[in-house]
């Protein structure tokens, strides 16, 4: 059937958008426009001051992709995000289920665990490079009064200043400020699991591995899914971690891509919107791979 | 209770109106008043702790102000004092919106001149002032052989030593030589001092660490000829005496990832023998709670440095307002006067003349600097290059301890030399 235009229709049908309107506007302005901004600017020449200076094609593309350090960065932030988030979620699989368990002084437990996310990122990531100071840190100082370490002030008691050492570090601190957010939202993945599926376990004689493995573990899909997704995103993105404690040095050796915008911006515009731009991609990359790998769409059997 | 917030909020309201008021009836220039007189609109940078601070630039400006007004009774001077991280976005929107200064005291002077906003130094400075200015200083001032900045302050640098530590290790004297810096570093290893010479290669001053070193062996950022020459054989050389002394453990461990902040906080404390620092150190390391330290001339290959780095400051002379003589009289009577000297006791800032220098030549500790001034060798910071050539330095400079040198050098005079 035909249907007409009266009034009362058009204002029937562009009702809804009165609500979700501003939601439309904020997500435009301070999602979508940025975007285009950023697309924009990396297609052009702009001063040191910020005053754009005209179109420059794709040579700031052609710039990025030719220095040295690009591809050791880009692998570089492959394989941060991989440890970092391969470990985070392990890490929190376990300790969600401990705190799952009632034990005398567990809501403290809970507490404390949730203290390292209330602390800024950029606090902790700075009180661990002054505890791994080389003349007056105090994990190095530990190590030296347990005969680790033979001498302060050296390269040994040095972790943060070559790559090899600092990497592991900073991955240890990603992982420290990650685990508190995993760990809640597996742990409320875990308290919403009804417990009589538990009980059809227990009746059908199922070891606890087996119970684990065929039963915690695909109901915990769905939280397990949004935790390592967020955390893919977080971690890529991470600045501040890096930032206060190597400043991405020596050289570039412990730049992640994130790192190294930065520190173009402070050379060319251009170049660094270049890099933003890559680097958004990657995310989208790494976000689809993730959401095919896990299937999140399948229904859990 | 209410009724008196209500007041006090009334008179603030009314009090803030005819203040604006007030504002917007005089340009930022200064009218000449119904007395005659006139008022010159200065912009200065903070070289203190900030507005509430003992050593704050208003404070400072103040006193300079006061004693120039009962010297000059138809002249005022109106001082805004910016804090260093404003300044330059708050002068443009100043310049943009028309209400220049008729003085501004800041970090650079290039950008105005371009647009034809600034005084030349001849019209505004009378002539036994400009002679009294360090000619060297001076030229930097230059645009095409033109002077138009006026150097205000200036720092430099040399070689800081620990006498508890070099006494301990039985060091007579500081080291001349790249030589007698090894000899004296091992002397220092030996005797128990962790980091013997202190080395900030990291991002913070890569680029001023590097610069003194290279000045050692005859090198720098350019040749002679003003090109480019940051992988030259004078340059190699000197990183691969740093990288020497490095994997002998004489110095900070992994200097591409430390600071000049940490570097000296360490010398502070008492932890290193010796290290590059300037005037503006001194009240660092005394607070850290080290007395007992010597300063002299940068070890050189071959001997000590007869230049070092140096870094100035700029006053300059907005035209808008013609203002020209009045300018003229204020400039005469901070070079001629107490004013500089002062705000070099304040701040541990060098001066720019040669009057400054005989004034402050009593001063043993700031004795090494006033001497290497004069002939003091700056950042290559008139090239348009400079600002990403000097981004890639304090990034990657240091690794060429842990790399190859030629080969980080040279990934640094490419980025210095491509289109």
């Amino acid at each position: 059937m035909q249907q007409t235009l009266t009034p009362v229709r058009v204002m029937r049908a562009l009702g809804p958008l009165a609500w979700i309107g501003p939601a439309i506007v904020l997500i435009g302005v301070v999602v979508v426009w940025p975007v285009v901004v950023m697309i924009q600017s990396s297609f052009l020449k702009i001063s040191r001051f910020g005053v754009v200076q005209g179109t420059n094609g794709t040579d700031n593309y052609t710039k990025l992709f030719a220095e040295p350090d690009f591809s050791g960065v880009m692998v570089r932030s492959l394989v941060w995000v991989v440890a970092v988030v391969g470990i985070t979620v392990v890490l929190s699989l376990g300790l969600a289920q401990l705190f799952n368990q009632r034990f005398p002084g567990r809501r403290f437990a809970r507490w404390a665990l949730i203290a390292p996310w209330a602390a800024s990122v950029l606090m902790t990531a700075i009180i661990f490079k002054w505890m791994l100071d080389p003349e007056v840190g105090l994990i190095n100082m530990i190590l030296h009064k347990v005969g680790v370490l033979d001498a302060l002030g050296g390269a040994d008691a040095d972790p943060l200043g070559n790559a090899s050492t600092a990497m592991p570090w900073l991955v240890f601190v990603a992982v420290f400020v990650s685990l508190p957010f995993t760990t809640y939202a597996l742990l409320a993945g875990l308290s919403a699991i009804p417990s009589d599926v538990y009980e059809a376990a227990k009746m059908d004689g199922a070891s606890k591995m087996r119970t684990y493995w065929s039963i915690t573990l695909p109901l915990l899909r769905p939280a397990l899914t949004v935790a390592a997704l967020i955390n893919v995103m977080n971690v890529f993105n991470s600045f501040p971690i890096i930032w206060a404690m190597t400043h991405g040095q020596p050289g570039y050796s412990t730049a992640t891509s994130t790192i190294f915008m930065y520190i173009l911006k402070g050379s060319d515009i251009g170049e660094s919107a270049a890099m933003s731009v890559v680097n958004f991609g990657m995310v989208i990359i790494l976000t689809v791979i993730f959401l095919k790998v896990s299937k999140w769409r399948t229904e859990v059997r | 209770m209410n009724k008196r917030l209500f007041g006090a909020v009334t008179v603030g309201l009314s009090a803030a109106l005819v203040m604006t008021a007030c504002g917007s009836e005089s340009p930022a220039g200064g009218e000449k008043a119904a007395d005659g007189s006139v008022t010159l609109k200065m912009v200065a940078a903070d070289y203190g702790d900030g507005p509430t601070a003992e050593n704050s630039g208003e404070k400072f400006w103040k006193g300079v102000v006061d004693e120039f007004q009962a010297a000059n009774p138809g002249i005022k001077v109106d001082v805004q004092v910016i804090n260093w991280n404003d300044i330059d976005k708050q002068v443009a929107t100043m310049v943009q919106n028309g209400q220049v200064p008729d003085i501004l005291q800041t970090g650079d002077y290039s950008g105005f001149v371009k647009d034809g906003l600034l005084y030349k130094t001849d019209e505004v400075l009378s002539p036994q002032t400009s002679a009294d200015m360090l000619e060297k200083f001076a030229e930097f001032g230059k645009v095409d052989g033109v002077g138009y900045g006026i150097p205000f302050v200036s720092s430099a640098r040399a070689l800081f030593y620990n006498k508890d530590l070099f006494d301990k290790a039985g060091i007579a004297e500081p080291p001349k030589t790249w030589d007698e810096l090894k000899a004296a570093a091992e002397k220092l290893k030996a005797a128990g001092v962790s980091q013997p010479f202190g080395l900030p290669l990291g991002n913070e001053e890569a680029q001023a660490e590097s610069f003194l070193w290279f000045m050692g062996n005859g090198g720098g950022y350019k040749d002679a000829t003003g090109q480019w020459a940051i992988d030259s054989d004078a340059n190699v050389e000197t990183f691969t005496y740093l990288k020497g002394l490095v994997s002998d453990g004489l110095t900070t461990p992994n200097p591409g990832t430390k600071n000049r902040k940490d570097v000296w906080a360490d010398f502070a404390a008492g932890k290193v023998g010796m290290v590059n620092g300037g005037p503006m150190s001194i009240p660092i390391f005394e607070k850290g709670g080290l007395k007992n330290f010597g300063v002299a001339p940068i070890a050189g290959k071959s001997g000590p440095l007869d230049t070092t780095l140096g870094v100035e400051d700029w006053i300059m002379a907005f035209n808008k307002n013609g203002r020209k003589e009045e300018i003229k009289k204020f400039f005469d009577f901070f070079y001629g006067g107490t004013a500089a000297q002062k705000i070099s006791d304040t701040y541990k800032l060098l001066p720019v003349t040669k009057s400054g220098i005989e004034k402050l030549s009593s001063d043993e500790k700031l004795k090494p600097f006033l001497e290497a001034l004069p002939n003091a060798t700056f950042y290559p910071f008139q090239d348009p290059k400079w600002s990403e050539v000097n981004t890639q330095i304090k990034q990657t400079i240091g690794s060429a301890i842990d790399a190859d040198p030629k080969a980080v050098l040279g990934a640094i005079q490419k980025v210095a030399t491509a289109n």
